[in-house]
């Protein structure tokens, strides 16, 4: 749909579209292959080992392609590392995180790009410096903050905070999209009536669409990779989350390498689907763009 | 309106979690540990058949990944919602006794018929804190086939290698891709296909080289670094020889990998140091001929032994949590998933100093190593009772500063062949000394 | 400065001040009690010696004092970090403006590309680095494999202290998949009709990516930039998951070493006074980005007057 509009668009106002501009499209489309190549290597040589014996994960030459594709290490790895409950557990704090992190961050995001009030700088330059603060600096204190509030071994000290702005650096990626979004428009809407929410609901989230989904992935990929606090906070196996799974997994005595490759491979691919989703919005948040202009 | 559903959604797979446990009149402790699922599900075997024994107390596990254990335990002592009892590593016991978190449990073993050994024992100032809840030493394993395709006579139970002895063997093993030994000409380091020896480079088991070598990490009142002696440093430039200038064994930079699932289970290596818990946890996955000798000496005949603890926390169940963990350390509560399966050796006496002790475990055809008793006997039995001194987190405090923090980052330079052992040792001795000294 | 601010006075308006405390609420809340409070009680440690069970005693500035004059792998970590940031920081903001480039062309199958060049990002990181493992490994990773079979000697990638810096700050430009995505979207609102407007005024590709390409995008730039010194400056996954902080200080990153303190050897106060510095020296580079900021970013619907 998008490039459809792009062609006609581009091709209505240059009819004399030169062929270096196609020689330079070939050419974009092979180093792409070639960087794709380079940057999907290291993922086969994860693939690849995970369908190997520990034998042959240590011969000298190491294989290209497994020698015999042993399958059924998928098979073995399963049995000891609860796939799907963990994924179950992972996505029970994802969702809502995830969900009030973006809400939040938006609404900050705008506040800070659009909106006039006093204290701005401050409270902006206070955002600004929570993001350099290693979290773990905080750890402890919080930790004895959720115990006191009796809610340690429970999932909500890894959601609730995610409804607080969504982190510094996410209300900051908003703001820089809202800045980019023309002022014209909010005050085109403000004549016709419209007050603040409605601008930030009818206005900015269509404008800013693409980034609200840059927010929501990139806020699933840090819960998804935050062992730190999930450690800390679960500590009975039935609620664990795939990161603490694989973490398990490695165990007391971490040689068994194909296994671990093999629940690596595993827990790829939630990501990659929720990464599939995103892309879906992605497109429409071209035409939306597209239209705009 | 798809996205609220999924809000509510959320929100209802959550309530389970908020539910608390039930009430059925029994005291609820809590066990953590560490492992991974087999060693799980292995705790929960021993905890249900607790939980059923006796309708008082109900013990439920707490499972935290190694690598965070003693930080997670750490942050739950802080926040006064330490577990009632569990794993200690040992490189933390004397933190944990030292601070008056641990229970006094040096009576645990009065009058009992199992008393452990002393070397597992750990010691404050000279007094008994708490008992280790098993014993493992470090031995040699090799791969016969190995030995067997060079034509070389396995390692003997009876006289361990010399360190020369040792090295020479492991040139004979070590070939690269057109057959030649280290030392012959034409030998091309860079293409090495099967290496003779790999002694592990974890920190805490360098120490035994220190004291096969004359020297010593720490006194044996833990108050004095012992380990800027020219023996101790010698020692830890012997082993690093065996990658740099040797070309025997691999090059380990990170002491993370160890020689039985790297080594001699890929048949990349053909003997290899490790802990005595390998015939339980990693040989039977192994479909290898291996066997088993002494460490190889440099100048004295010497293993170390170490193993975790089970310690009680203080709180209000500390009763409860006393009781069970003395049954649940009892070698019989963890007889047939842990002592049989090879993952433990008995810590009591009784199993090494009685011949129906010993037959108990080792005789039985369930052990892993039972196939050659006479070895096994050697190795494991003797070996213990007359080699073994105990590592030196049983007396010296702070280890998990010295040996986990400074050392280990320390030897890394010297595993990687960047700077000397001795160069490393005489930088990093004032921090060592500063560390080991408590207020 | 006076006379600036009297004027913006003049235009606050009570029902936006409202609106903006109202669209705040929850990031006051977060800062409060998740970020600001929390971080003023472990500043405060810094001036303890604390080992997390015993007591704690007020020992002033000796931790900080320590830290400068007797730990002798403070300044090789300082090093390590500010060596490592600032190579994965350059490399991974060149690469992924190459790629997001690149796809924001009209080429076949650009859903797929954007999904090849995303996906490391989207890989569980203590995952990915033990996959690199079976890569840069000296005895069987693959890259020492090719060096032999070329006929070189083996590179020591990740076993010494000068090359695992940047053998792992290459694995952070590969993992740079955000950066690519954020540079896609802000392509995508560049507004079509200034380059169309460009094109017919006959400016040729790379004017106009020079022009008009680069200054819309210097917003989202400055966020990334901003965005990957930040977590760079703070980076910890690689040194747990793979190389342990060696050999000597080639990966033991300021983060690692505050956690090692703090958590493995229980060093609290020690710990905290790490942070501290380490908060000071993120603080000193994201100062100097947002002093020059002002000279070089231009925003469409800036309320600059």
């Amino acid at each position: 749909m998008s490039v459809e509009t792009m062609k006609v668009s581009r091709g209505g106002h240059l009819a004399s579209k030169s062929r270096r501009e196609k020689t330079a499209d070939i050419l974009c489309f092979l180093l792409l292959i070639l960087l794709g190549l380079i940057v999907l290597f290291p993922i086969y040589w994860i693939f690849r080992s995970s369908l190997m014996s520990n034998g042959e994960l240590y011969a000298y030459p190491p294989a290209f392609v497994p020698p015999a594709w042993r399958l059924e290490n998928y098979s073995e790895t399963l049995k000891s590392f609860e796939y799907l409950k963990f994924l179950g557990n992972t996505m029970t704090i994802l969702l809502p995180a995830v969900f009030g992190a973006v809400v939040t961050a938006t609404m900050g995001g705008y506040a800070f790009a659009r909106l006039r009030f006093r204290g701005k700088k401050l409270l902006f330059t206070l955002c600004v410096g929570s993001m350099l603060l290693p979290s773990m600096v905080t750890l402890i204190p919080l930790f004895i903050g959720w115990s006191k509030l009796g809610l340690v071994n429970t999932y909500w000290p890894l959601i609730l905070p995610h409804f607080c702005g969504g982190g510094a650096f996410n209300i900051f990626l908003i703001r820089q999209f809202v800045k980019t979004v023309p002022r014209e428009l909010d005050e085109a809407a403000t004549i016709d009536g419209c007050g603040y929410f409605r601008i930030l609901v009818y206005i900015i989230v269509p404008a800013i669409k693409a980034a609200m989904i840059v927010v929501g992935l990139l806020k699933f990929i840090e819960l998804w990779n935050d062992l730190l606090q999930q450690v800390t906070y679960i500590t009975r196996r039935d609620r664990y989350t795939l990161a603490l799974g694989l973490n398990i997994f490695r165990g007391s005595f971490n040689d068994d390498w194909s296994s671990i490759m093999c629940a690596t491979c595993l827990s790829f691919i939630p990501g990659i689907v929720f990464y599939l989703i995103g892309q879906r919005y992605f497109v429409e948040g071209i035409v939306m763009t597209g239209m705009k202009n | 309106m798809k996205k609220l559903l999924a809000i509510v959604l959320c929100l209802a797979m959550m309530l389970p979690v908020l539910a608390l446990a039930e009430g059925d009149g029994r005291v609820h402790i809590t066990y953590s540990f560490w492992g991974n699922q087999t060693e799980a599900e292995s705790v929960q075997k021993a905890l249900d058949a607790y939980n059923q024994m006796q309708d008082k107390v109900f013990v439920e596990p707490m499972q935290i990944p190694n690598e965070q254990y003693t930080e997670t335990l750490v942050n739950y002592a802080i926040a006064d919602q330490l577990p009632d009892c569990g794993m200690v590593n040992e490189n933390s016991v004397l933190y944990f006794a030292r601070n008056g978190v641990m229970a006094d449990v040096s009576d645990m073993y009065a009058g009992e018929k199992l008393q452990p050994m002393d070397c597992i024992t750990f010691k404050d100032g000279g007094t008994p804190v708490g008992y280790s809840s098993s014993n493992e030493i470090l031995i040699l394993y090799y791969n016969k086939d190995m030995f067997d395709a060079a034509n070389e006579p396995y390692p003997s139970a009876d006289k361990p290698y010399t360190w020369d002895e040792f090295v020479e063997v492991a040139k004979r093993l070590t070939f690269d891709e057109n057959g030649k030994h280290p030392g012959e000409e034409g030998f091309n380091p860079e293409k090495i296909v099967q290496y003779g020896a790999f002694v592990n480079n974890w920190t805490w088991q360098m120490e035994v080289w220190a004291l096969s070598n004359g020297g010593a990490w720490f006194s044996q009142d833990g108050k004095e670094c012992l380990i800027n002696s020219p023996e101790a440093i010698e020692s830890i430039q012997k082993v690093a020889d065996l990658a740099l200038v040797e070309h025997v064994a691999p090059l380990n930079v990170i002491p993370e990998d160890n020689g039985v699932g790297v080594g001699i289970g890929s048949k990349t290596v053909a003997m290899t140091t490790d802990g005595t818990w390998r015939l339980g946890t990693d040989f039977p996955n192994l479909d290898i001929n291996y066997g088993i000798a002494p460490l190889p000496m440099m100048r004295e005949e010497v293993t170390i032994c170490t193993s975790g603890l089970t310690g009680v926390f203080k709180g209000k169940h500390q009763q409860e949590a006393y009781d069970f963990v003395k049954w649940y350390t009892r070698e019989e509560s963890n007889w047939d998933a842990l002592v049989l399966t090879g993952i433990w050796l008995p810590k009591s006496e009784y199993f090494y100093k009685t011949e129906e002790g010993i037959n108990e475990w080792l005789g039985n055809e369930k052990y892993p190593y039972n196939k050659d008793f006479e070895t096994g006997r050697k190795v494991l039995v003797d070996y213990t009772m007359n080699y073994a001194k105990p590592t030196c987190w049983y007396f010296t405090p702070n280890t998990q500063v010295t040996t986990n923090e400074i050392l280990f980052t320390a030897l890394q330079s010297v595993w990687s062949g960047e700077r000397t052992a001795e160069d490393v040792i005489n930088e990093i001795y004032p921090e060592l000394c500063e560390a080991i000294v408590v207020e | 400065m006076t006379a600036i601010s009297r004027k913006k006075r003049i235009r606050y308006n009570r029902s936006e001040t409202q609106a903006a405390w109202l669209c705040l609420l929850p990031s006051v809340i977060g800062l409060t009690c998740i970020t600001y409070l929390p971080m003023i009680a472990s500043f405060a440690l810094s001036l303890f010696s604390w080992n997390g069970l015993g007591d704690m005693k007020y020992i002033g500035l000796e931790n900080y004092i320590r830290l400068f004059t007797r730990d002798t792998k403070f300044y090789g970590s300082l090093l390590t970090t500010l060596e490592y940031a600032g190579i994965s920081v350059i490399g991974s903001i060149i690469y992924s403006m190459i790629i997001a480039m690149l796809l924001n062309r009209k080429v076949p199958a650009r859903g797929f590309f954007r999904a090849v060049f995303y996906l490391p990002y989207v890989l569980p990181a203590l995952a990915v680095y033990l996959g690199w493992k079976w890569l840069y490994d000296y005895n069987h990773g693959l890259f020492n494999y090719l060096i032999k079979l070329g006929g070189g000697t083996s590179v020591k990638f990740l076993d010494s202290s000068a090359m695992v810096t940047p053998s792992l700050a290459l694995i952070a430009v590969w993992l740079s998949g955000n950066l690519i995505v954020i540079f896609l979207a802000g392509l995508q609102n560049v507004p079509r009709t200034y380059h169309e407007a460009a094109e017919i005024d006959g400016a040729n590709a790379w004017q106009r990516f020079w022009k008009i390409t680069i200054p819309c995008m210097t917003p989202i730039i400055f966020y990334n930039l901003l965005m990957s010194l930040v977590s760079n400056l703070q980076v910890i996954t690689p040194a747990l998951s793979l190389t342990q902080g060696g050999p000597g200080t080639g990966s033991y990153f300021m983060c690692f070493m505050l956690y090692t303190q703090a958590f493995k050897s229980h060093k609290y106060g020690y710990g905290s006074a790490i942070a501290v510095i380490l908060f000071l020296i993120i603080a000193v580079f994201t100062g100097i980005l947002f002093a020059t900021s002002k000279s070089w970013i231009f925003y469409e619907g800036d309320d600059k007057e």
